[in-house]
């Protein structure tokens, strides 16, 4: 059978780095494809190039069989290619049913707005997949699943023939995930070709016919059917085989709780939350999006402050009521969105790591201390085996990994008693998700009390000794990570 | 859409709460000549404003050579009249608006190829049209503005006499303020150009994978502002009667103001012509209301920046407001 | 070299292209008039025009370096002038010429404590109420305004004591400006606070990303506050020099220099969207612009085609910065192969 698309010897480079080398790609119509790789492998340059965004430097791109030369964005989705990016790509402030109808009255080009109809080729993309939102809702107000539909309605406006989806369960919960991968397969049994780009492994097996992994650029290889185990798949990815180091307590029993949290409540956010945790001690928080995990953290760390409950660390009441009061206090935070909320991007990787101290590295003066602030530099950029040549370049020019590494490492230079981390691995690779875990044990060696939150339940399962289960605002059930398993976890959570 | 009405709504209960005080104070306030005059004087900003809300729809900062633009157009507009000894409005406005959307376009050809934000190219073609006016112009006054601006500024439409034999009636500046805003309303809400500038003023990235022809979108947003520049310059030299090459500028940051108090964001991809017509109308109000109280003209500017500090203050504590009341999570066992 | 000093050198680098334009300007100015441009009676009239928009452009600046702008800051120097020439003439008893120390001093003292407090106002609406700068701060200039013109009922008020306007007009050093001897003290000043101080490296850093300053312990308000509170003090500082330059005081002095300073910072490679700008650099863009404006002065050029010319200029170097693909005029020099450059050995991030 004829591949609906066909990948010949694909090159392309950026200012003299090679993003891809000699790739060769094919997808089957009614066949999902898995694409995999770390960041900066080349999978986003690979879809540019597929979409038309922008063209390859050399190497063959067949539709059908057909030659496709320097196409642009809409001769590919004539050819029925379209993308689902990662961002989805809406206009928050327009409508379900413009933001599904608008490319296509576009496409034809339409000068006056028919409201009538656009809610119509709105409605009946959205029946093709079963979608049932109302289509003069604003975008911006609706939850992420409910966006992403749109995008995948967006799609169904013209003749789909391939979609690629572009991590597109980075921001979902997990029944809203599920929905999205049957829909997947529905879409494959209509004899749609997909490209399926992800992260997370238990998806692949899920869903895949077979994996193409990009390593540096190239492809190094694909698997298909019995192939597609866990194992496998990593091994392919790093190109070796990565065991996770389970995460074992050493707590002392006769010492006294590190933070101890009791009926602590806030109106539309949580209620009831009471819990201890001890030195030593990796508490995991397992919930999906929007089950009050995120907004426990919140308040612990006086961001968005409880409105009644208590809070004692150490032994000592001690009320949050802003970040000061909790950083005061000894409670670091690693927020859950790196780029927006943890690093100033054009700064200097030094200035990341000292902004949580920097009012400490005064000298005898009022004037920060230069020598002592290039000294912590150096120390934690040590400490950390961060990859930087010169302390002054900006965070940004460094790898998801090691802007990871500043993020936390910015936290640890308050040698904080209680470290709470929000999906310290979103985005991460494999190989630098395993020092990220190194990092967090030690800490919890070293006596402090570590609450980790995460989507994954593998992480969690490897990486803590107890877990709150939270769901509607509260915390469900608190179990010992050794009398259950991530898939059973990842079944608790699911469930909720 | 829920928002807008909302901002909208407040916007009318503060005019009808200004309105009554007003009234109560001086019942000349609601007669019928009060009232046209309040139009007749709030039409050249009303019409900028149309202008400044498609910039601000569009995204990014603020356009501010409007008055710049308008005060050129204007100036060659009665230059040209005179010229050819009379002619007629009907030619005025054709020389401004063309004259104006050229001047608007390079507004939006420096933004789409350089980009930069609208505040600094607009600042430096300000700058560059006001400055090249008064060399050009000498700053010479025009006190003599030809016929056809009286007969355009005098026509008066439900013309009645009044208590004291003057006769008043609706100006035509506002009937072309409101044809304006019909323009603009229709291009915003009923064609694909108009759900194109929000777009680009939702994520102008996204718009582009749909396929919206940014350059396009941005080229027609600028030159329409220049041509509904040069209209308002047509329309203010009709109601002074003289072309005074400094006699618009600095009205900018009030138009501006009155935009976003009717509830245009200055992030972009919001807006309506109906909010900015009550933003427009509540500081025409506030400058007709201080004349009624017999309050020195000197207060004009001093009420302005309170009804603007007051205005957006109440605007954010709404918002901080909701944020606080949003709900995050739905909280089992918690009543709604 | 200590790791995290940036040697002398280097730093230099970075400022070459301001300095070559600079040096252009001089020259050309110097050939176009010449005999009279580098007269040290015009260099001493240029050290003495510097100081009201160099301070401005640095006040600017501050407000640019945490994302903000300050479009009051020209109507504050007023204000702060004319409530201290009202303070002076009401403690006189209407004869502000003869006012002794005490009752000067005591005067600028409620000026600026008036300017302090719209300052206060300012920050309150931009860090408790999340206004927009670029709103709250137009809110303010028209309530300035205003409130300029009903002190003083549009009239102009003059006729100040020897001690004001040698503020502005004097000099005690040779022949060295007063004003220009402020000037470089409040640079030295603002050095320390900005490049040296936890204050400055927290408006950096909340200028760069304010959700990420938030979560990181600095407490985002009082910066701002303290932001703002600064800028109004250097607009202050701008008052009462231009009373003594002036002997006057009027509502909209100078009121076109706001779009100069936005121009200052534009060319002194400020980030307007805050976090990046450095104050030499700032410096240097205001004493190119006061060297343009002086020698086109001295030209005998209608004061409008300088209207005109800071536009070209924007346009200009918005155009040449942008034609070297980088969106700063230092990417202007380096491709005319001065100064080094550091940005081109960083890795880019991809997309």
């Amino acid at each position: 059978m004829q591949p609906f698309l066909q990948l010949d010897g694909i090159s392309k480079s950026f200012a003299g780095v090679h993003a891809l080398v000699d790739v060769d790609l094919t997808v089957n119509s009614g066949e999902i494809l898995c694409l995999m790789g770390e960041n900066g492998s080349g999978k986003s340059t690979l879809i540019k190039i597929v979409s038309g965004v922008q063209p390859q430097d050399s190497g063959t791109i067949r539709v059908e069989g057909q030659d496709v030369r320097d196409a642009t964005t809409a001769e590919m989705i004539r050819h029925g290619i379209q993308v689902i990016y990662q961002d989805l790509s809406l206009m928050p402030n327009l409508t379900v049913a413009e933001n599904i109808a608008m490319a296509r009255t576009i496409r034809e080009g339409r000068r006056l707005v028919r409201w009538g109809e656009m809610r119509q080729i709105a409605q009946e993309a959205m029946d093709r997949i079963g979608a049932k939102i109302d289509p003069d809702a604003t975008v911006g107000d609706l939850p992420v699943g409910l966006q992403q539909m749109v995008a995948i309605c967006r799609a169904f406006t013209s003749d789909l023939r391939l979609l690629i989806l572009d991590e597109p369960t980075a921001s979902l919960n997990r029944t809203e995930i599920e929905h999205l991968l049957a829909l997947v397969r529905e879409m494959k049994d209509r004899g749609i070709a997909i490209i399926f780009i992800t992260h997370k492994i238990d998806e692949v097996i899920d869903v895949a016919d077979r994996v193409t992994c990009l390593r540096d650029g190239r492809n190094v290889g694909s698997l298909t059917g019995e192939e597609l185990t866990y194992d496998r798949i990593v091994e392919l990815m790093t190109g070796r085989e990565v065991v996770p180091v389970p995460f074992v307590a050493r707590i002392d029993p006769t010492q006294a709780p590190v933070l101890s949290v009791r009926n602590l409540t806030k109106r539309h956010n949580f209620a009831d939350v009471t819990f201890d945790l001890y030195p030593g001690e990796i508490l995991g928080i397992a919930g999906l999006l929007g089950s009050g995990r995120t907004e426990i953290a919140k308040a612990l760390f006086g961001f968005s402050p409880a409105d009644s409950g208590e809070i004692r660390i150490g032994g000592k009441v001690q009320p949050i009521r802003n970040v000061r009061e909790a950083v005061a206090a000894g409670i670091a935070y690693v927020p859950e969105n790196r780029l927006t909320e943890g690093l100033f991007l054009q700064k200097a990787v030094g200035d990341n790591l000292v902004s949580n101290v920097i009012d400490d590295l005064t000298g005898r003066g009022v004037l920060i201390d230069e020598d002592r602030k290039a000294a912590m530099v150096a120390e934690w950029i040590g400490a950390l085996s961060i990859k930087v040549a010169d302390p002054s370049a900006p965070v940004r020019s460094l790898s998801g990994g090691n802007q990871q590494r500043v993020v936390i490492g910015k936290w640890l230079t308050r040698r904080p008693k209680v470290l709470i981390l929000n999906g310290p691995t979103v985005g991460v690779d494999i190989a630098a998700k395993a020092y990220i875990y190194e990092i967090v044990h030690n800490l919890a060696h070293e006596g402090a009390g570590v609450i980790l939150i995460s989507d994954e339940a593998p992480e969690i399962v490897n990486n803590s000794n107890r877990i709150l289960l939270v769901r509607g605002g509260r915390v469900q059930r608190e179990l010992e990570t050794r009398q259950t398993s991530a898939q059973e976890l990842h079944r608790m959570v699911a469930a909720s | 859409m829920k928002l807008f009405q909302r901002s909208e709504f407040y916007l009318v209960v503060l005019i009808a709460l200004i309105c009554i005080f007003i009234t109560s104070q001086n019942p000349n306030f609601l007669t019928l000549q009060n009232l046209y005059g309040v139009l007749r004087s709030a039409s050249v900003n009303g019409i900028f404003a149309v202008g400044v809300l498609f910039v601000l729809i569009l995204g990014g900062t603020p356009d501010v050579s409007f008055p710049a633009i308008a005060q050129v157009t204007q100036y060659v507009a009665v230059l040209a009249l005179i010229a050819i000894g009379g002619g007629n409005i009907a030619l005025a406005f054709a020389i401004a608006i063309v004259l104006g959307a050229v001047m608007g376009a390079l507004n939006g050809i420096i933004i789409q190829i350089f980009r930069v934000t609208t505040i600094v190219v607009t600042i430096a073609t300000f700058n560059l049209y006001f400055g090249m006016l008064y060399v050009l112009s000498r700053g010479d006054v025009l006190f003599e503005v030809p016929r056809p601006f009286h007969d355009f500024g005098g026509t008066l439409l439900f013309a009645r006499e009044g208590a004291n034999g003057a006769v008043y009636g609706l100006s035509l500046l506002p009937v072309l303020w409101l044809a304006v805003m019909i323009v603009g309303w229709f291009i915003l809400r009923r064609t694909m150009l108009g759900r194109s500038i929000f777009a680009m003023g939702g994520d102008e990235v996204s718009a582009v994978r749909i396929g919206v022809n940014t350059f396009a979108v941005r080229l027609f947003v600028f030159s329409f502002v220049g041509a509904l520049a040069g209209i308002a310059g047509i329309a203010h030299a009709s109601l002074v009667l003289s072309a005074i090459p400094n006699s618009i500028v600095g009205v900018e940051l009030e138009v501006i103001a009155a935009v976003v108090l009717g509830g245009a964001s200055l992030f972009g991809g919001k807006g309506t012509v109906t909010g900015t017509m009550l933003g427009v109308l509540l500081f025409a109000i506030l400058r007709n209301g201080l004349v009624l109280l017999n309050i020195s003209s000197y207060w004009y500017d001093v009420t302005i920046g309170i009804a603007i500090i007051l205005g957006m203050s109440a605007n954010a504590w709404q918002q901080l407001r909701a944020r606080r009341n949003q709900v995050n999570v739905a909280v089992e066992g918690e009543a709604p | 070299m200590k790791p995290g000093h940036k040697p002398f050198l280097q730093r230099l680098s970075a400022d070459a292209p301001l300095l070559f334009i600079l040096i252009a300007m001089v020259v050309l100015m110097a050939l176009l008039l010449p005999g009279r441009f580098l007269a040290s009676y015009n260099l001493v009239n240029l050290a003495n025009q510097l100081p009201v928009l160099a301070l401005l452009s640095i006040g600017m600046m501050v407000s640019m370096l945490s994302g903000g702008i300050n479009l009051a800051i020209v109507a504050a120097a007023n204000f702060t002038g004319i409530v201290t020439a009202l303070t002076m003439d009401w403690l006189t008893g209407g004869a502000a010429a003869t006012a002794g120390l005490p009752v000067i001093l005591l005067s600028m003292a409620v000026g600026l404590a008036a300017c302090m407090v719209i300052a206060l106002l300012t920050g309150f609406l931009i860090a408790w109420l999340e206004i927009p700068p670029i709103l709250a701060t137009l809110g303010v200039m028209m309530l300035l305004d205003g409130l300029s013109i009903v002190m003083t009922r549009g009239y102009t008020l003059s006729g100040f004591p020897p001690f004001v306007v040698e503020i502005g007009n004097g000099s005690l050093f040779w022949a060295i400006p007063n004003a220009f001897v402020i000037l470089v003290l409040v640079i030295l000043a603002l050095h320390f606070v900005l490049n040296r101080s936890p204050f400055g490296f927290k408006l950096y850093m909340l200028g760069a990303n304010p959700r990420a300053a938030e979560y990181s312990n600095i407490d985002t308000r009082m910066v701002l506050m303290k932001q703002y509170a600064l800028s109004f003090l250097l607009a202050a500082l701008t008052g009462f020099i231009m009373m003594g330059q002036f002997n006057s005081v009027k509502a909209n002095y100078a009121e076109s220099y706001v779009l100069v300073t936005v121009l200052a910072c534009f060319l002194g490679g400020i980030n307007p969207f805050g976090g990046d700008g450095r104050l030499s650099g700032i410096v240097l863009a205001a004493v190119i612009l006061q060297t343009i404006s002086s020698g086109v002065n001295l030209l005998g050029v209608d004061p409008f085609f300088v209207t005109a010319m800071w536009g070209a200029i924007i346009l200009i170097v918005i155009a040449v910065s942008h034609l070297t693909g980088r969106h700063s005029i230092q990417a202007m020099i380096r491709a005319l192969g001065l100064g080094r450059d550091k940005a081109a050995a960083r890795p880019e991030t991809k997309e």
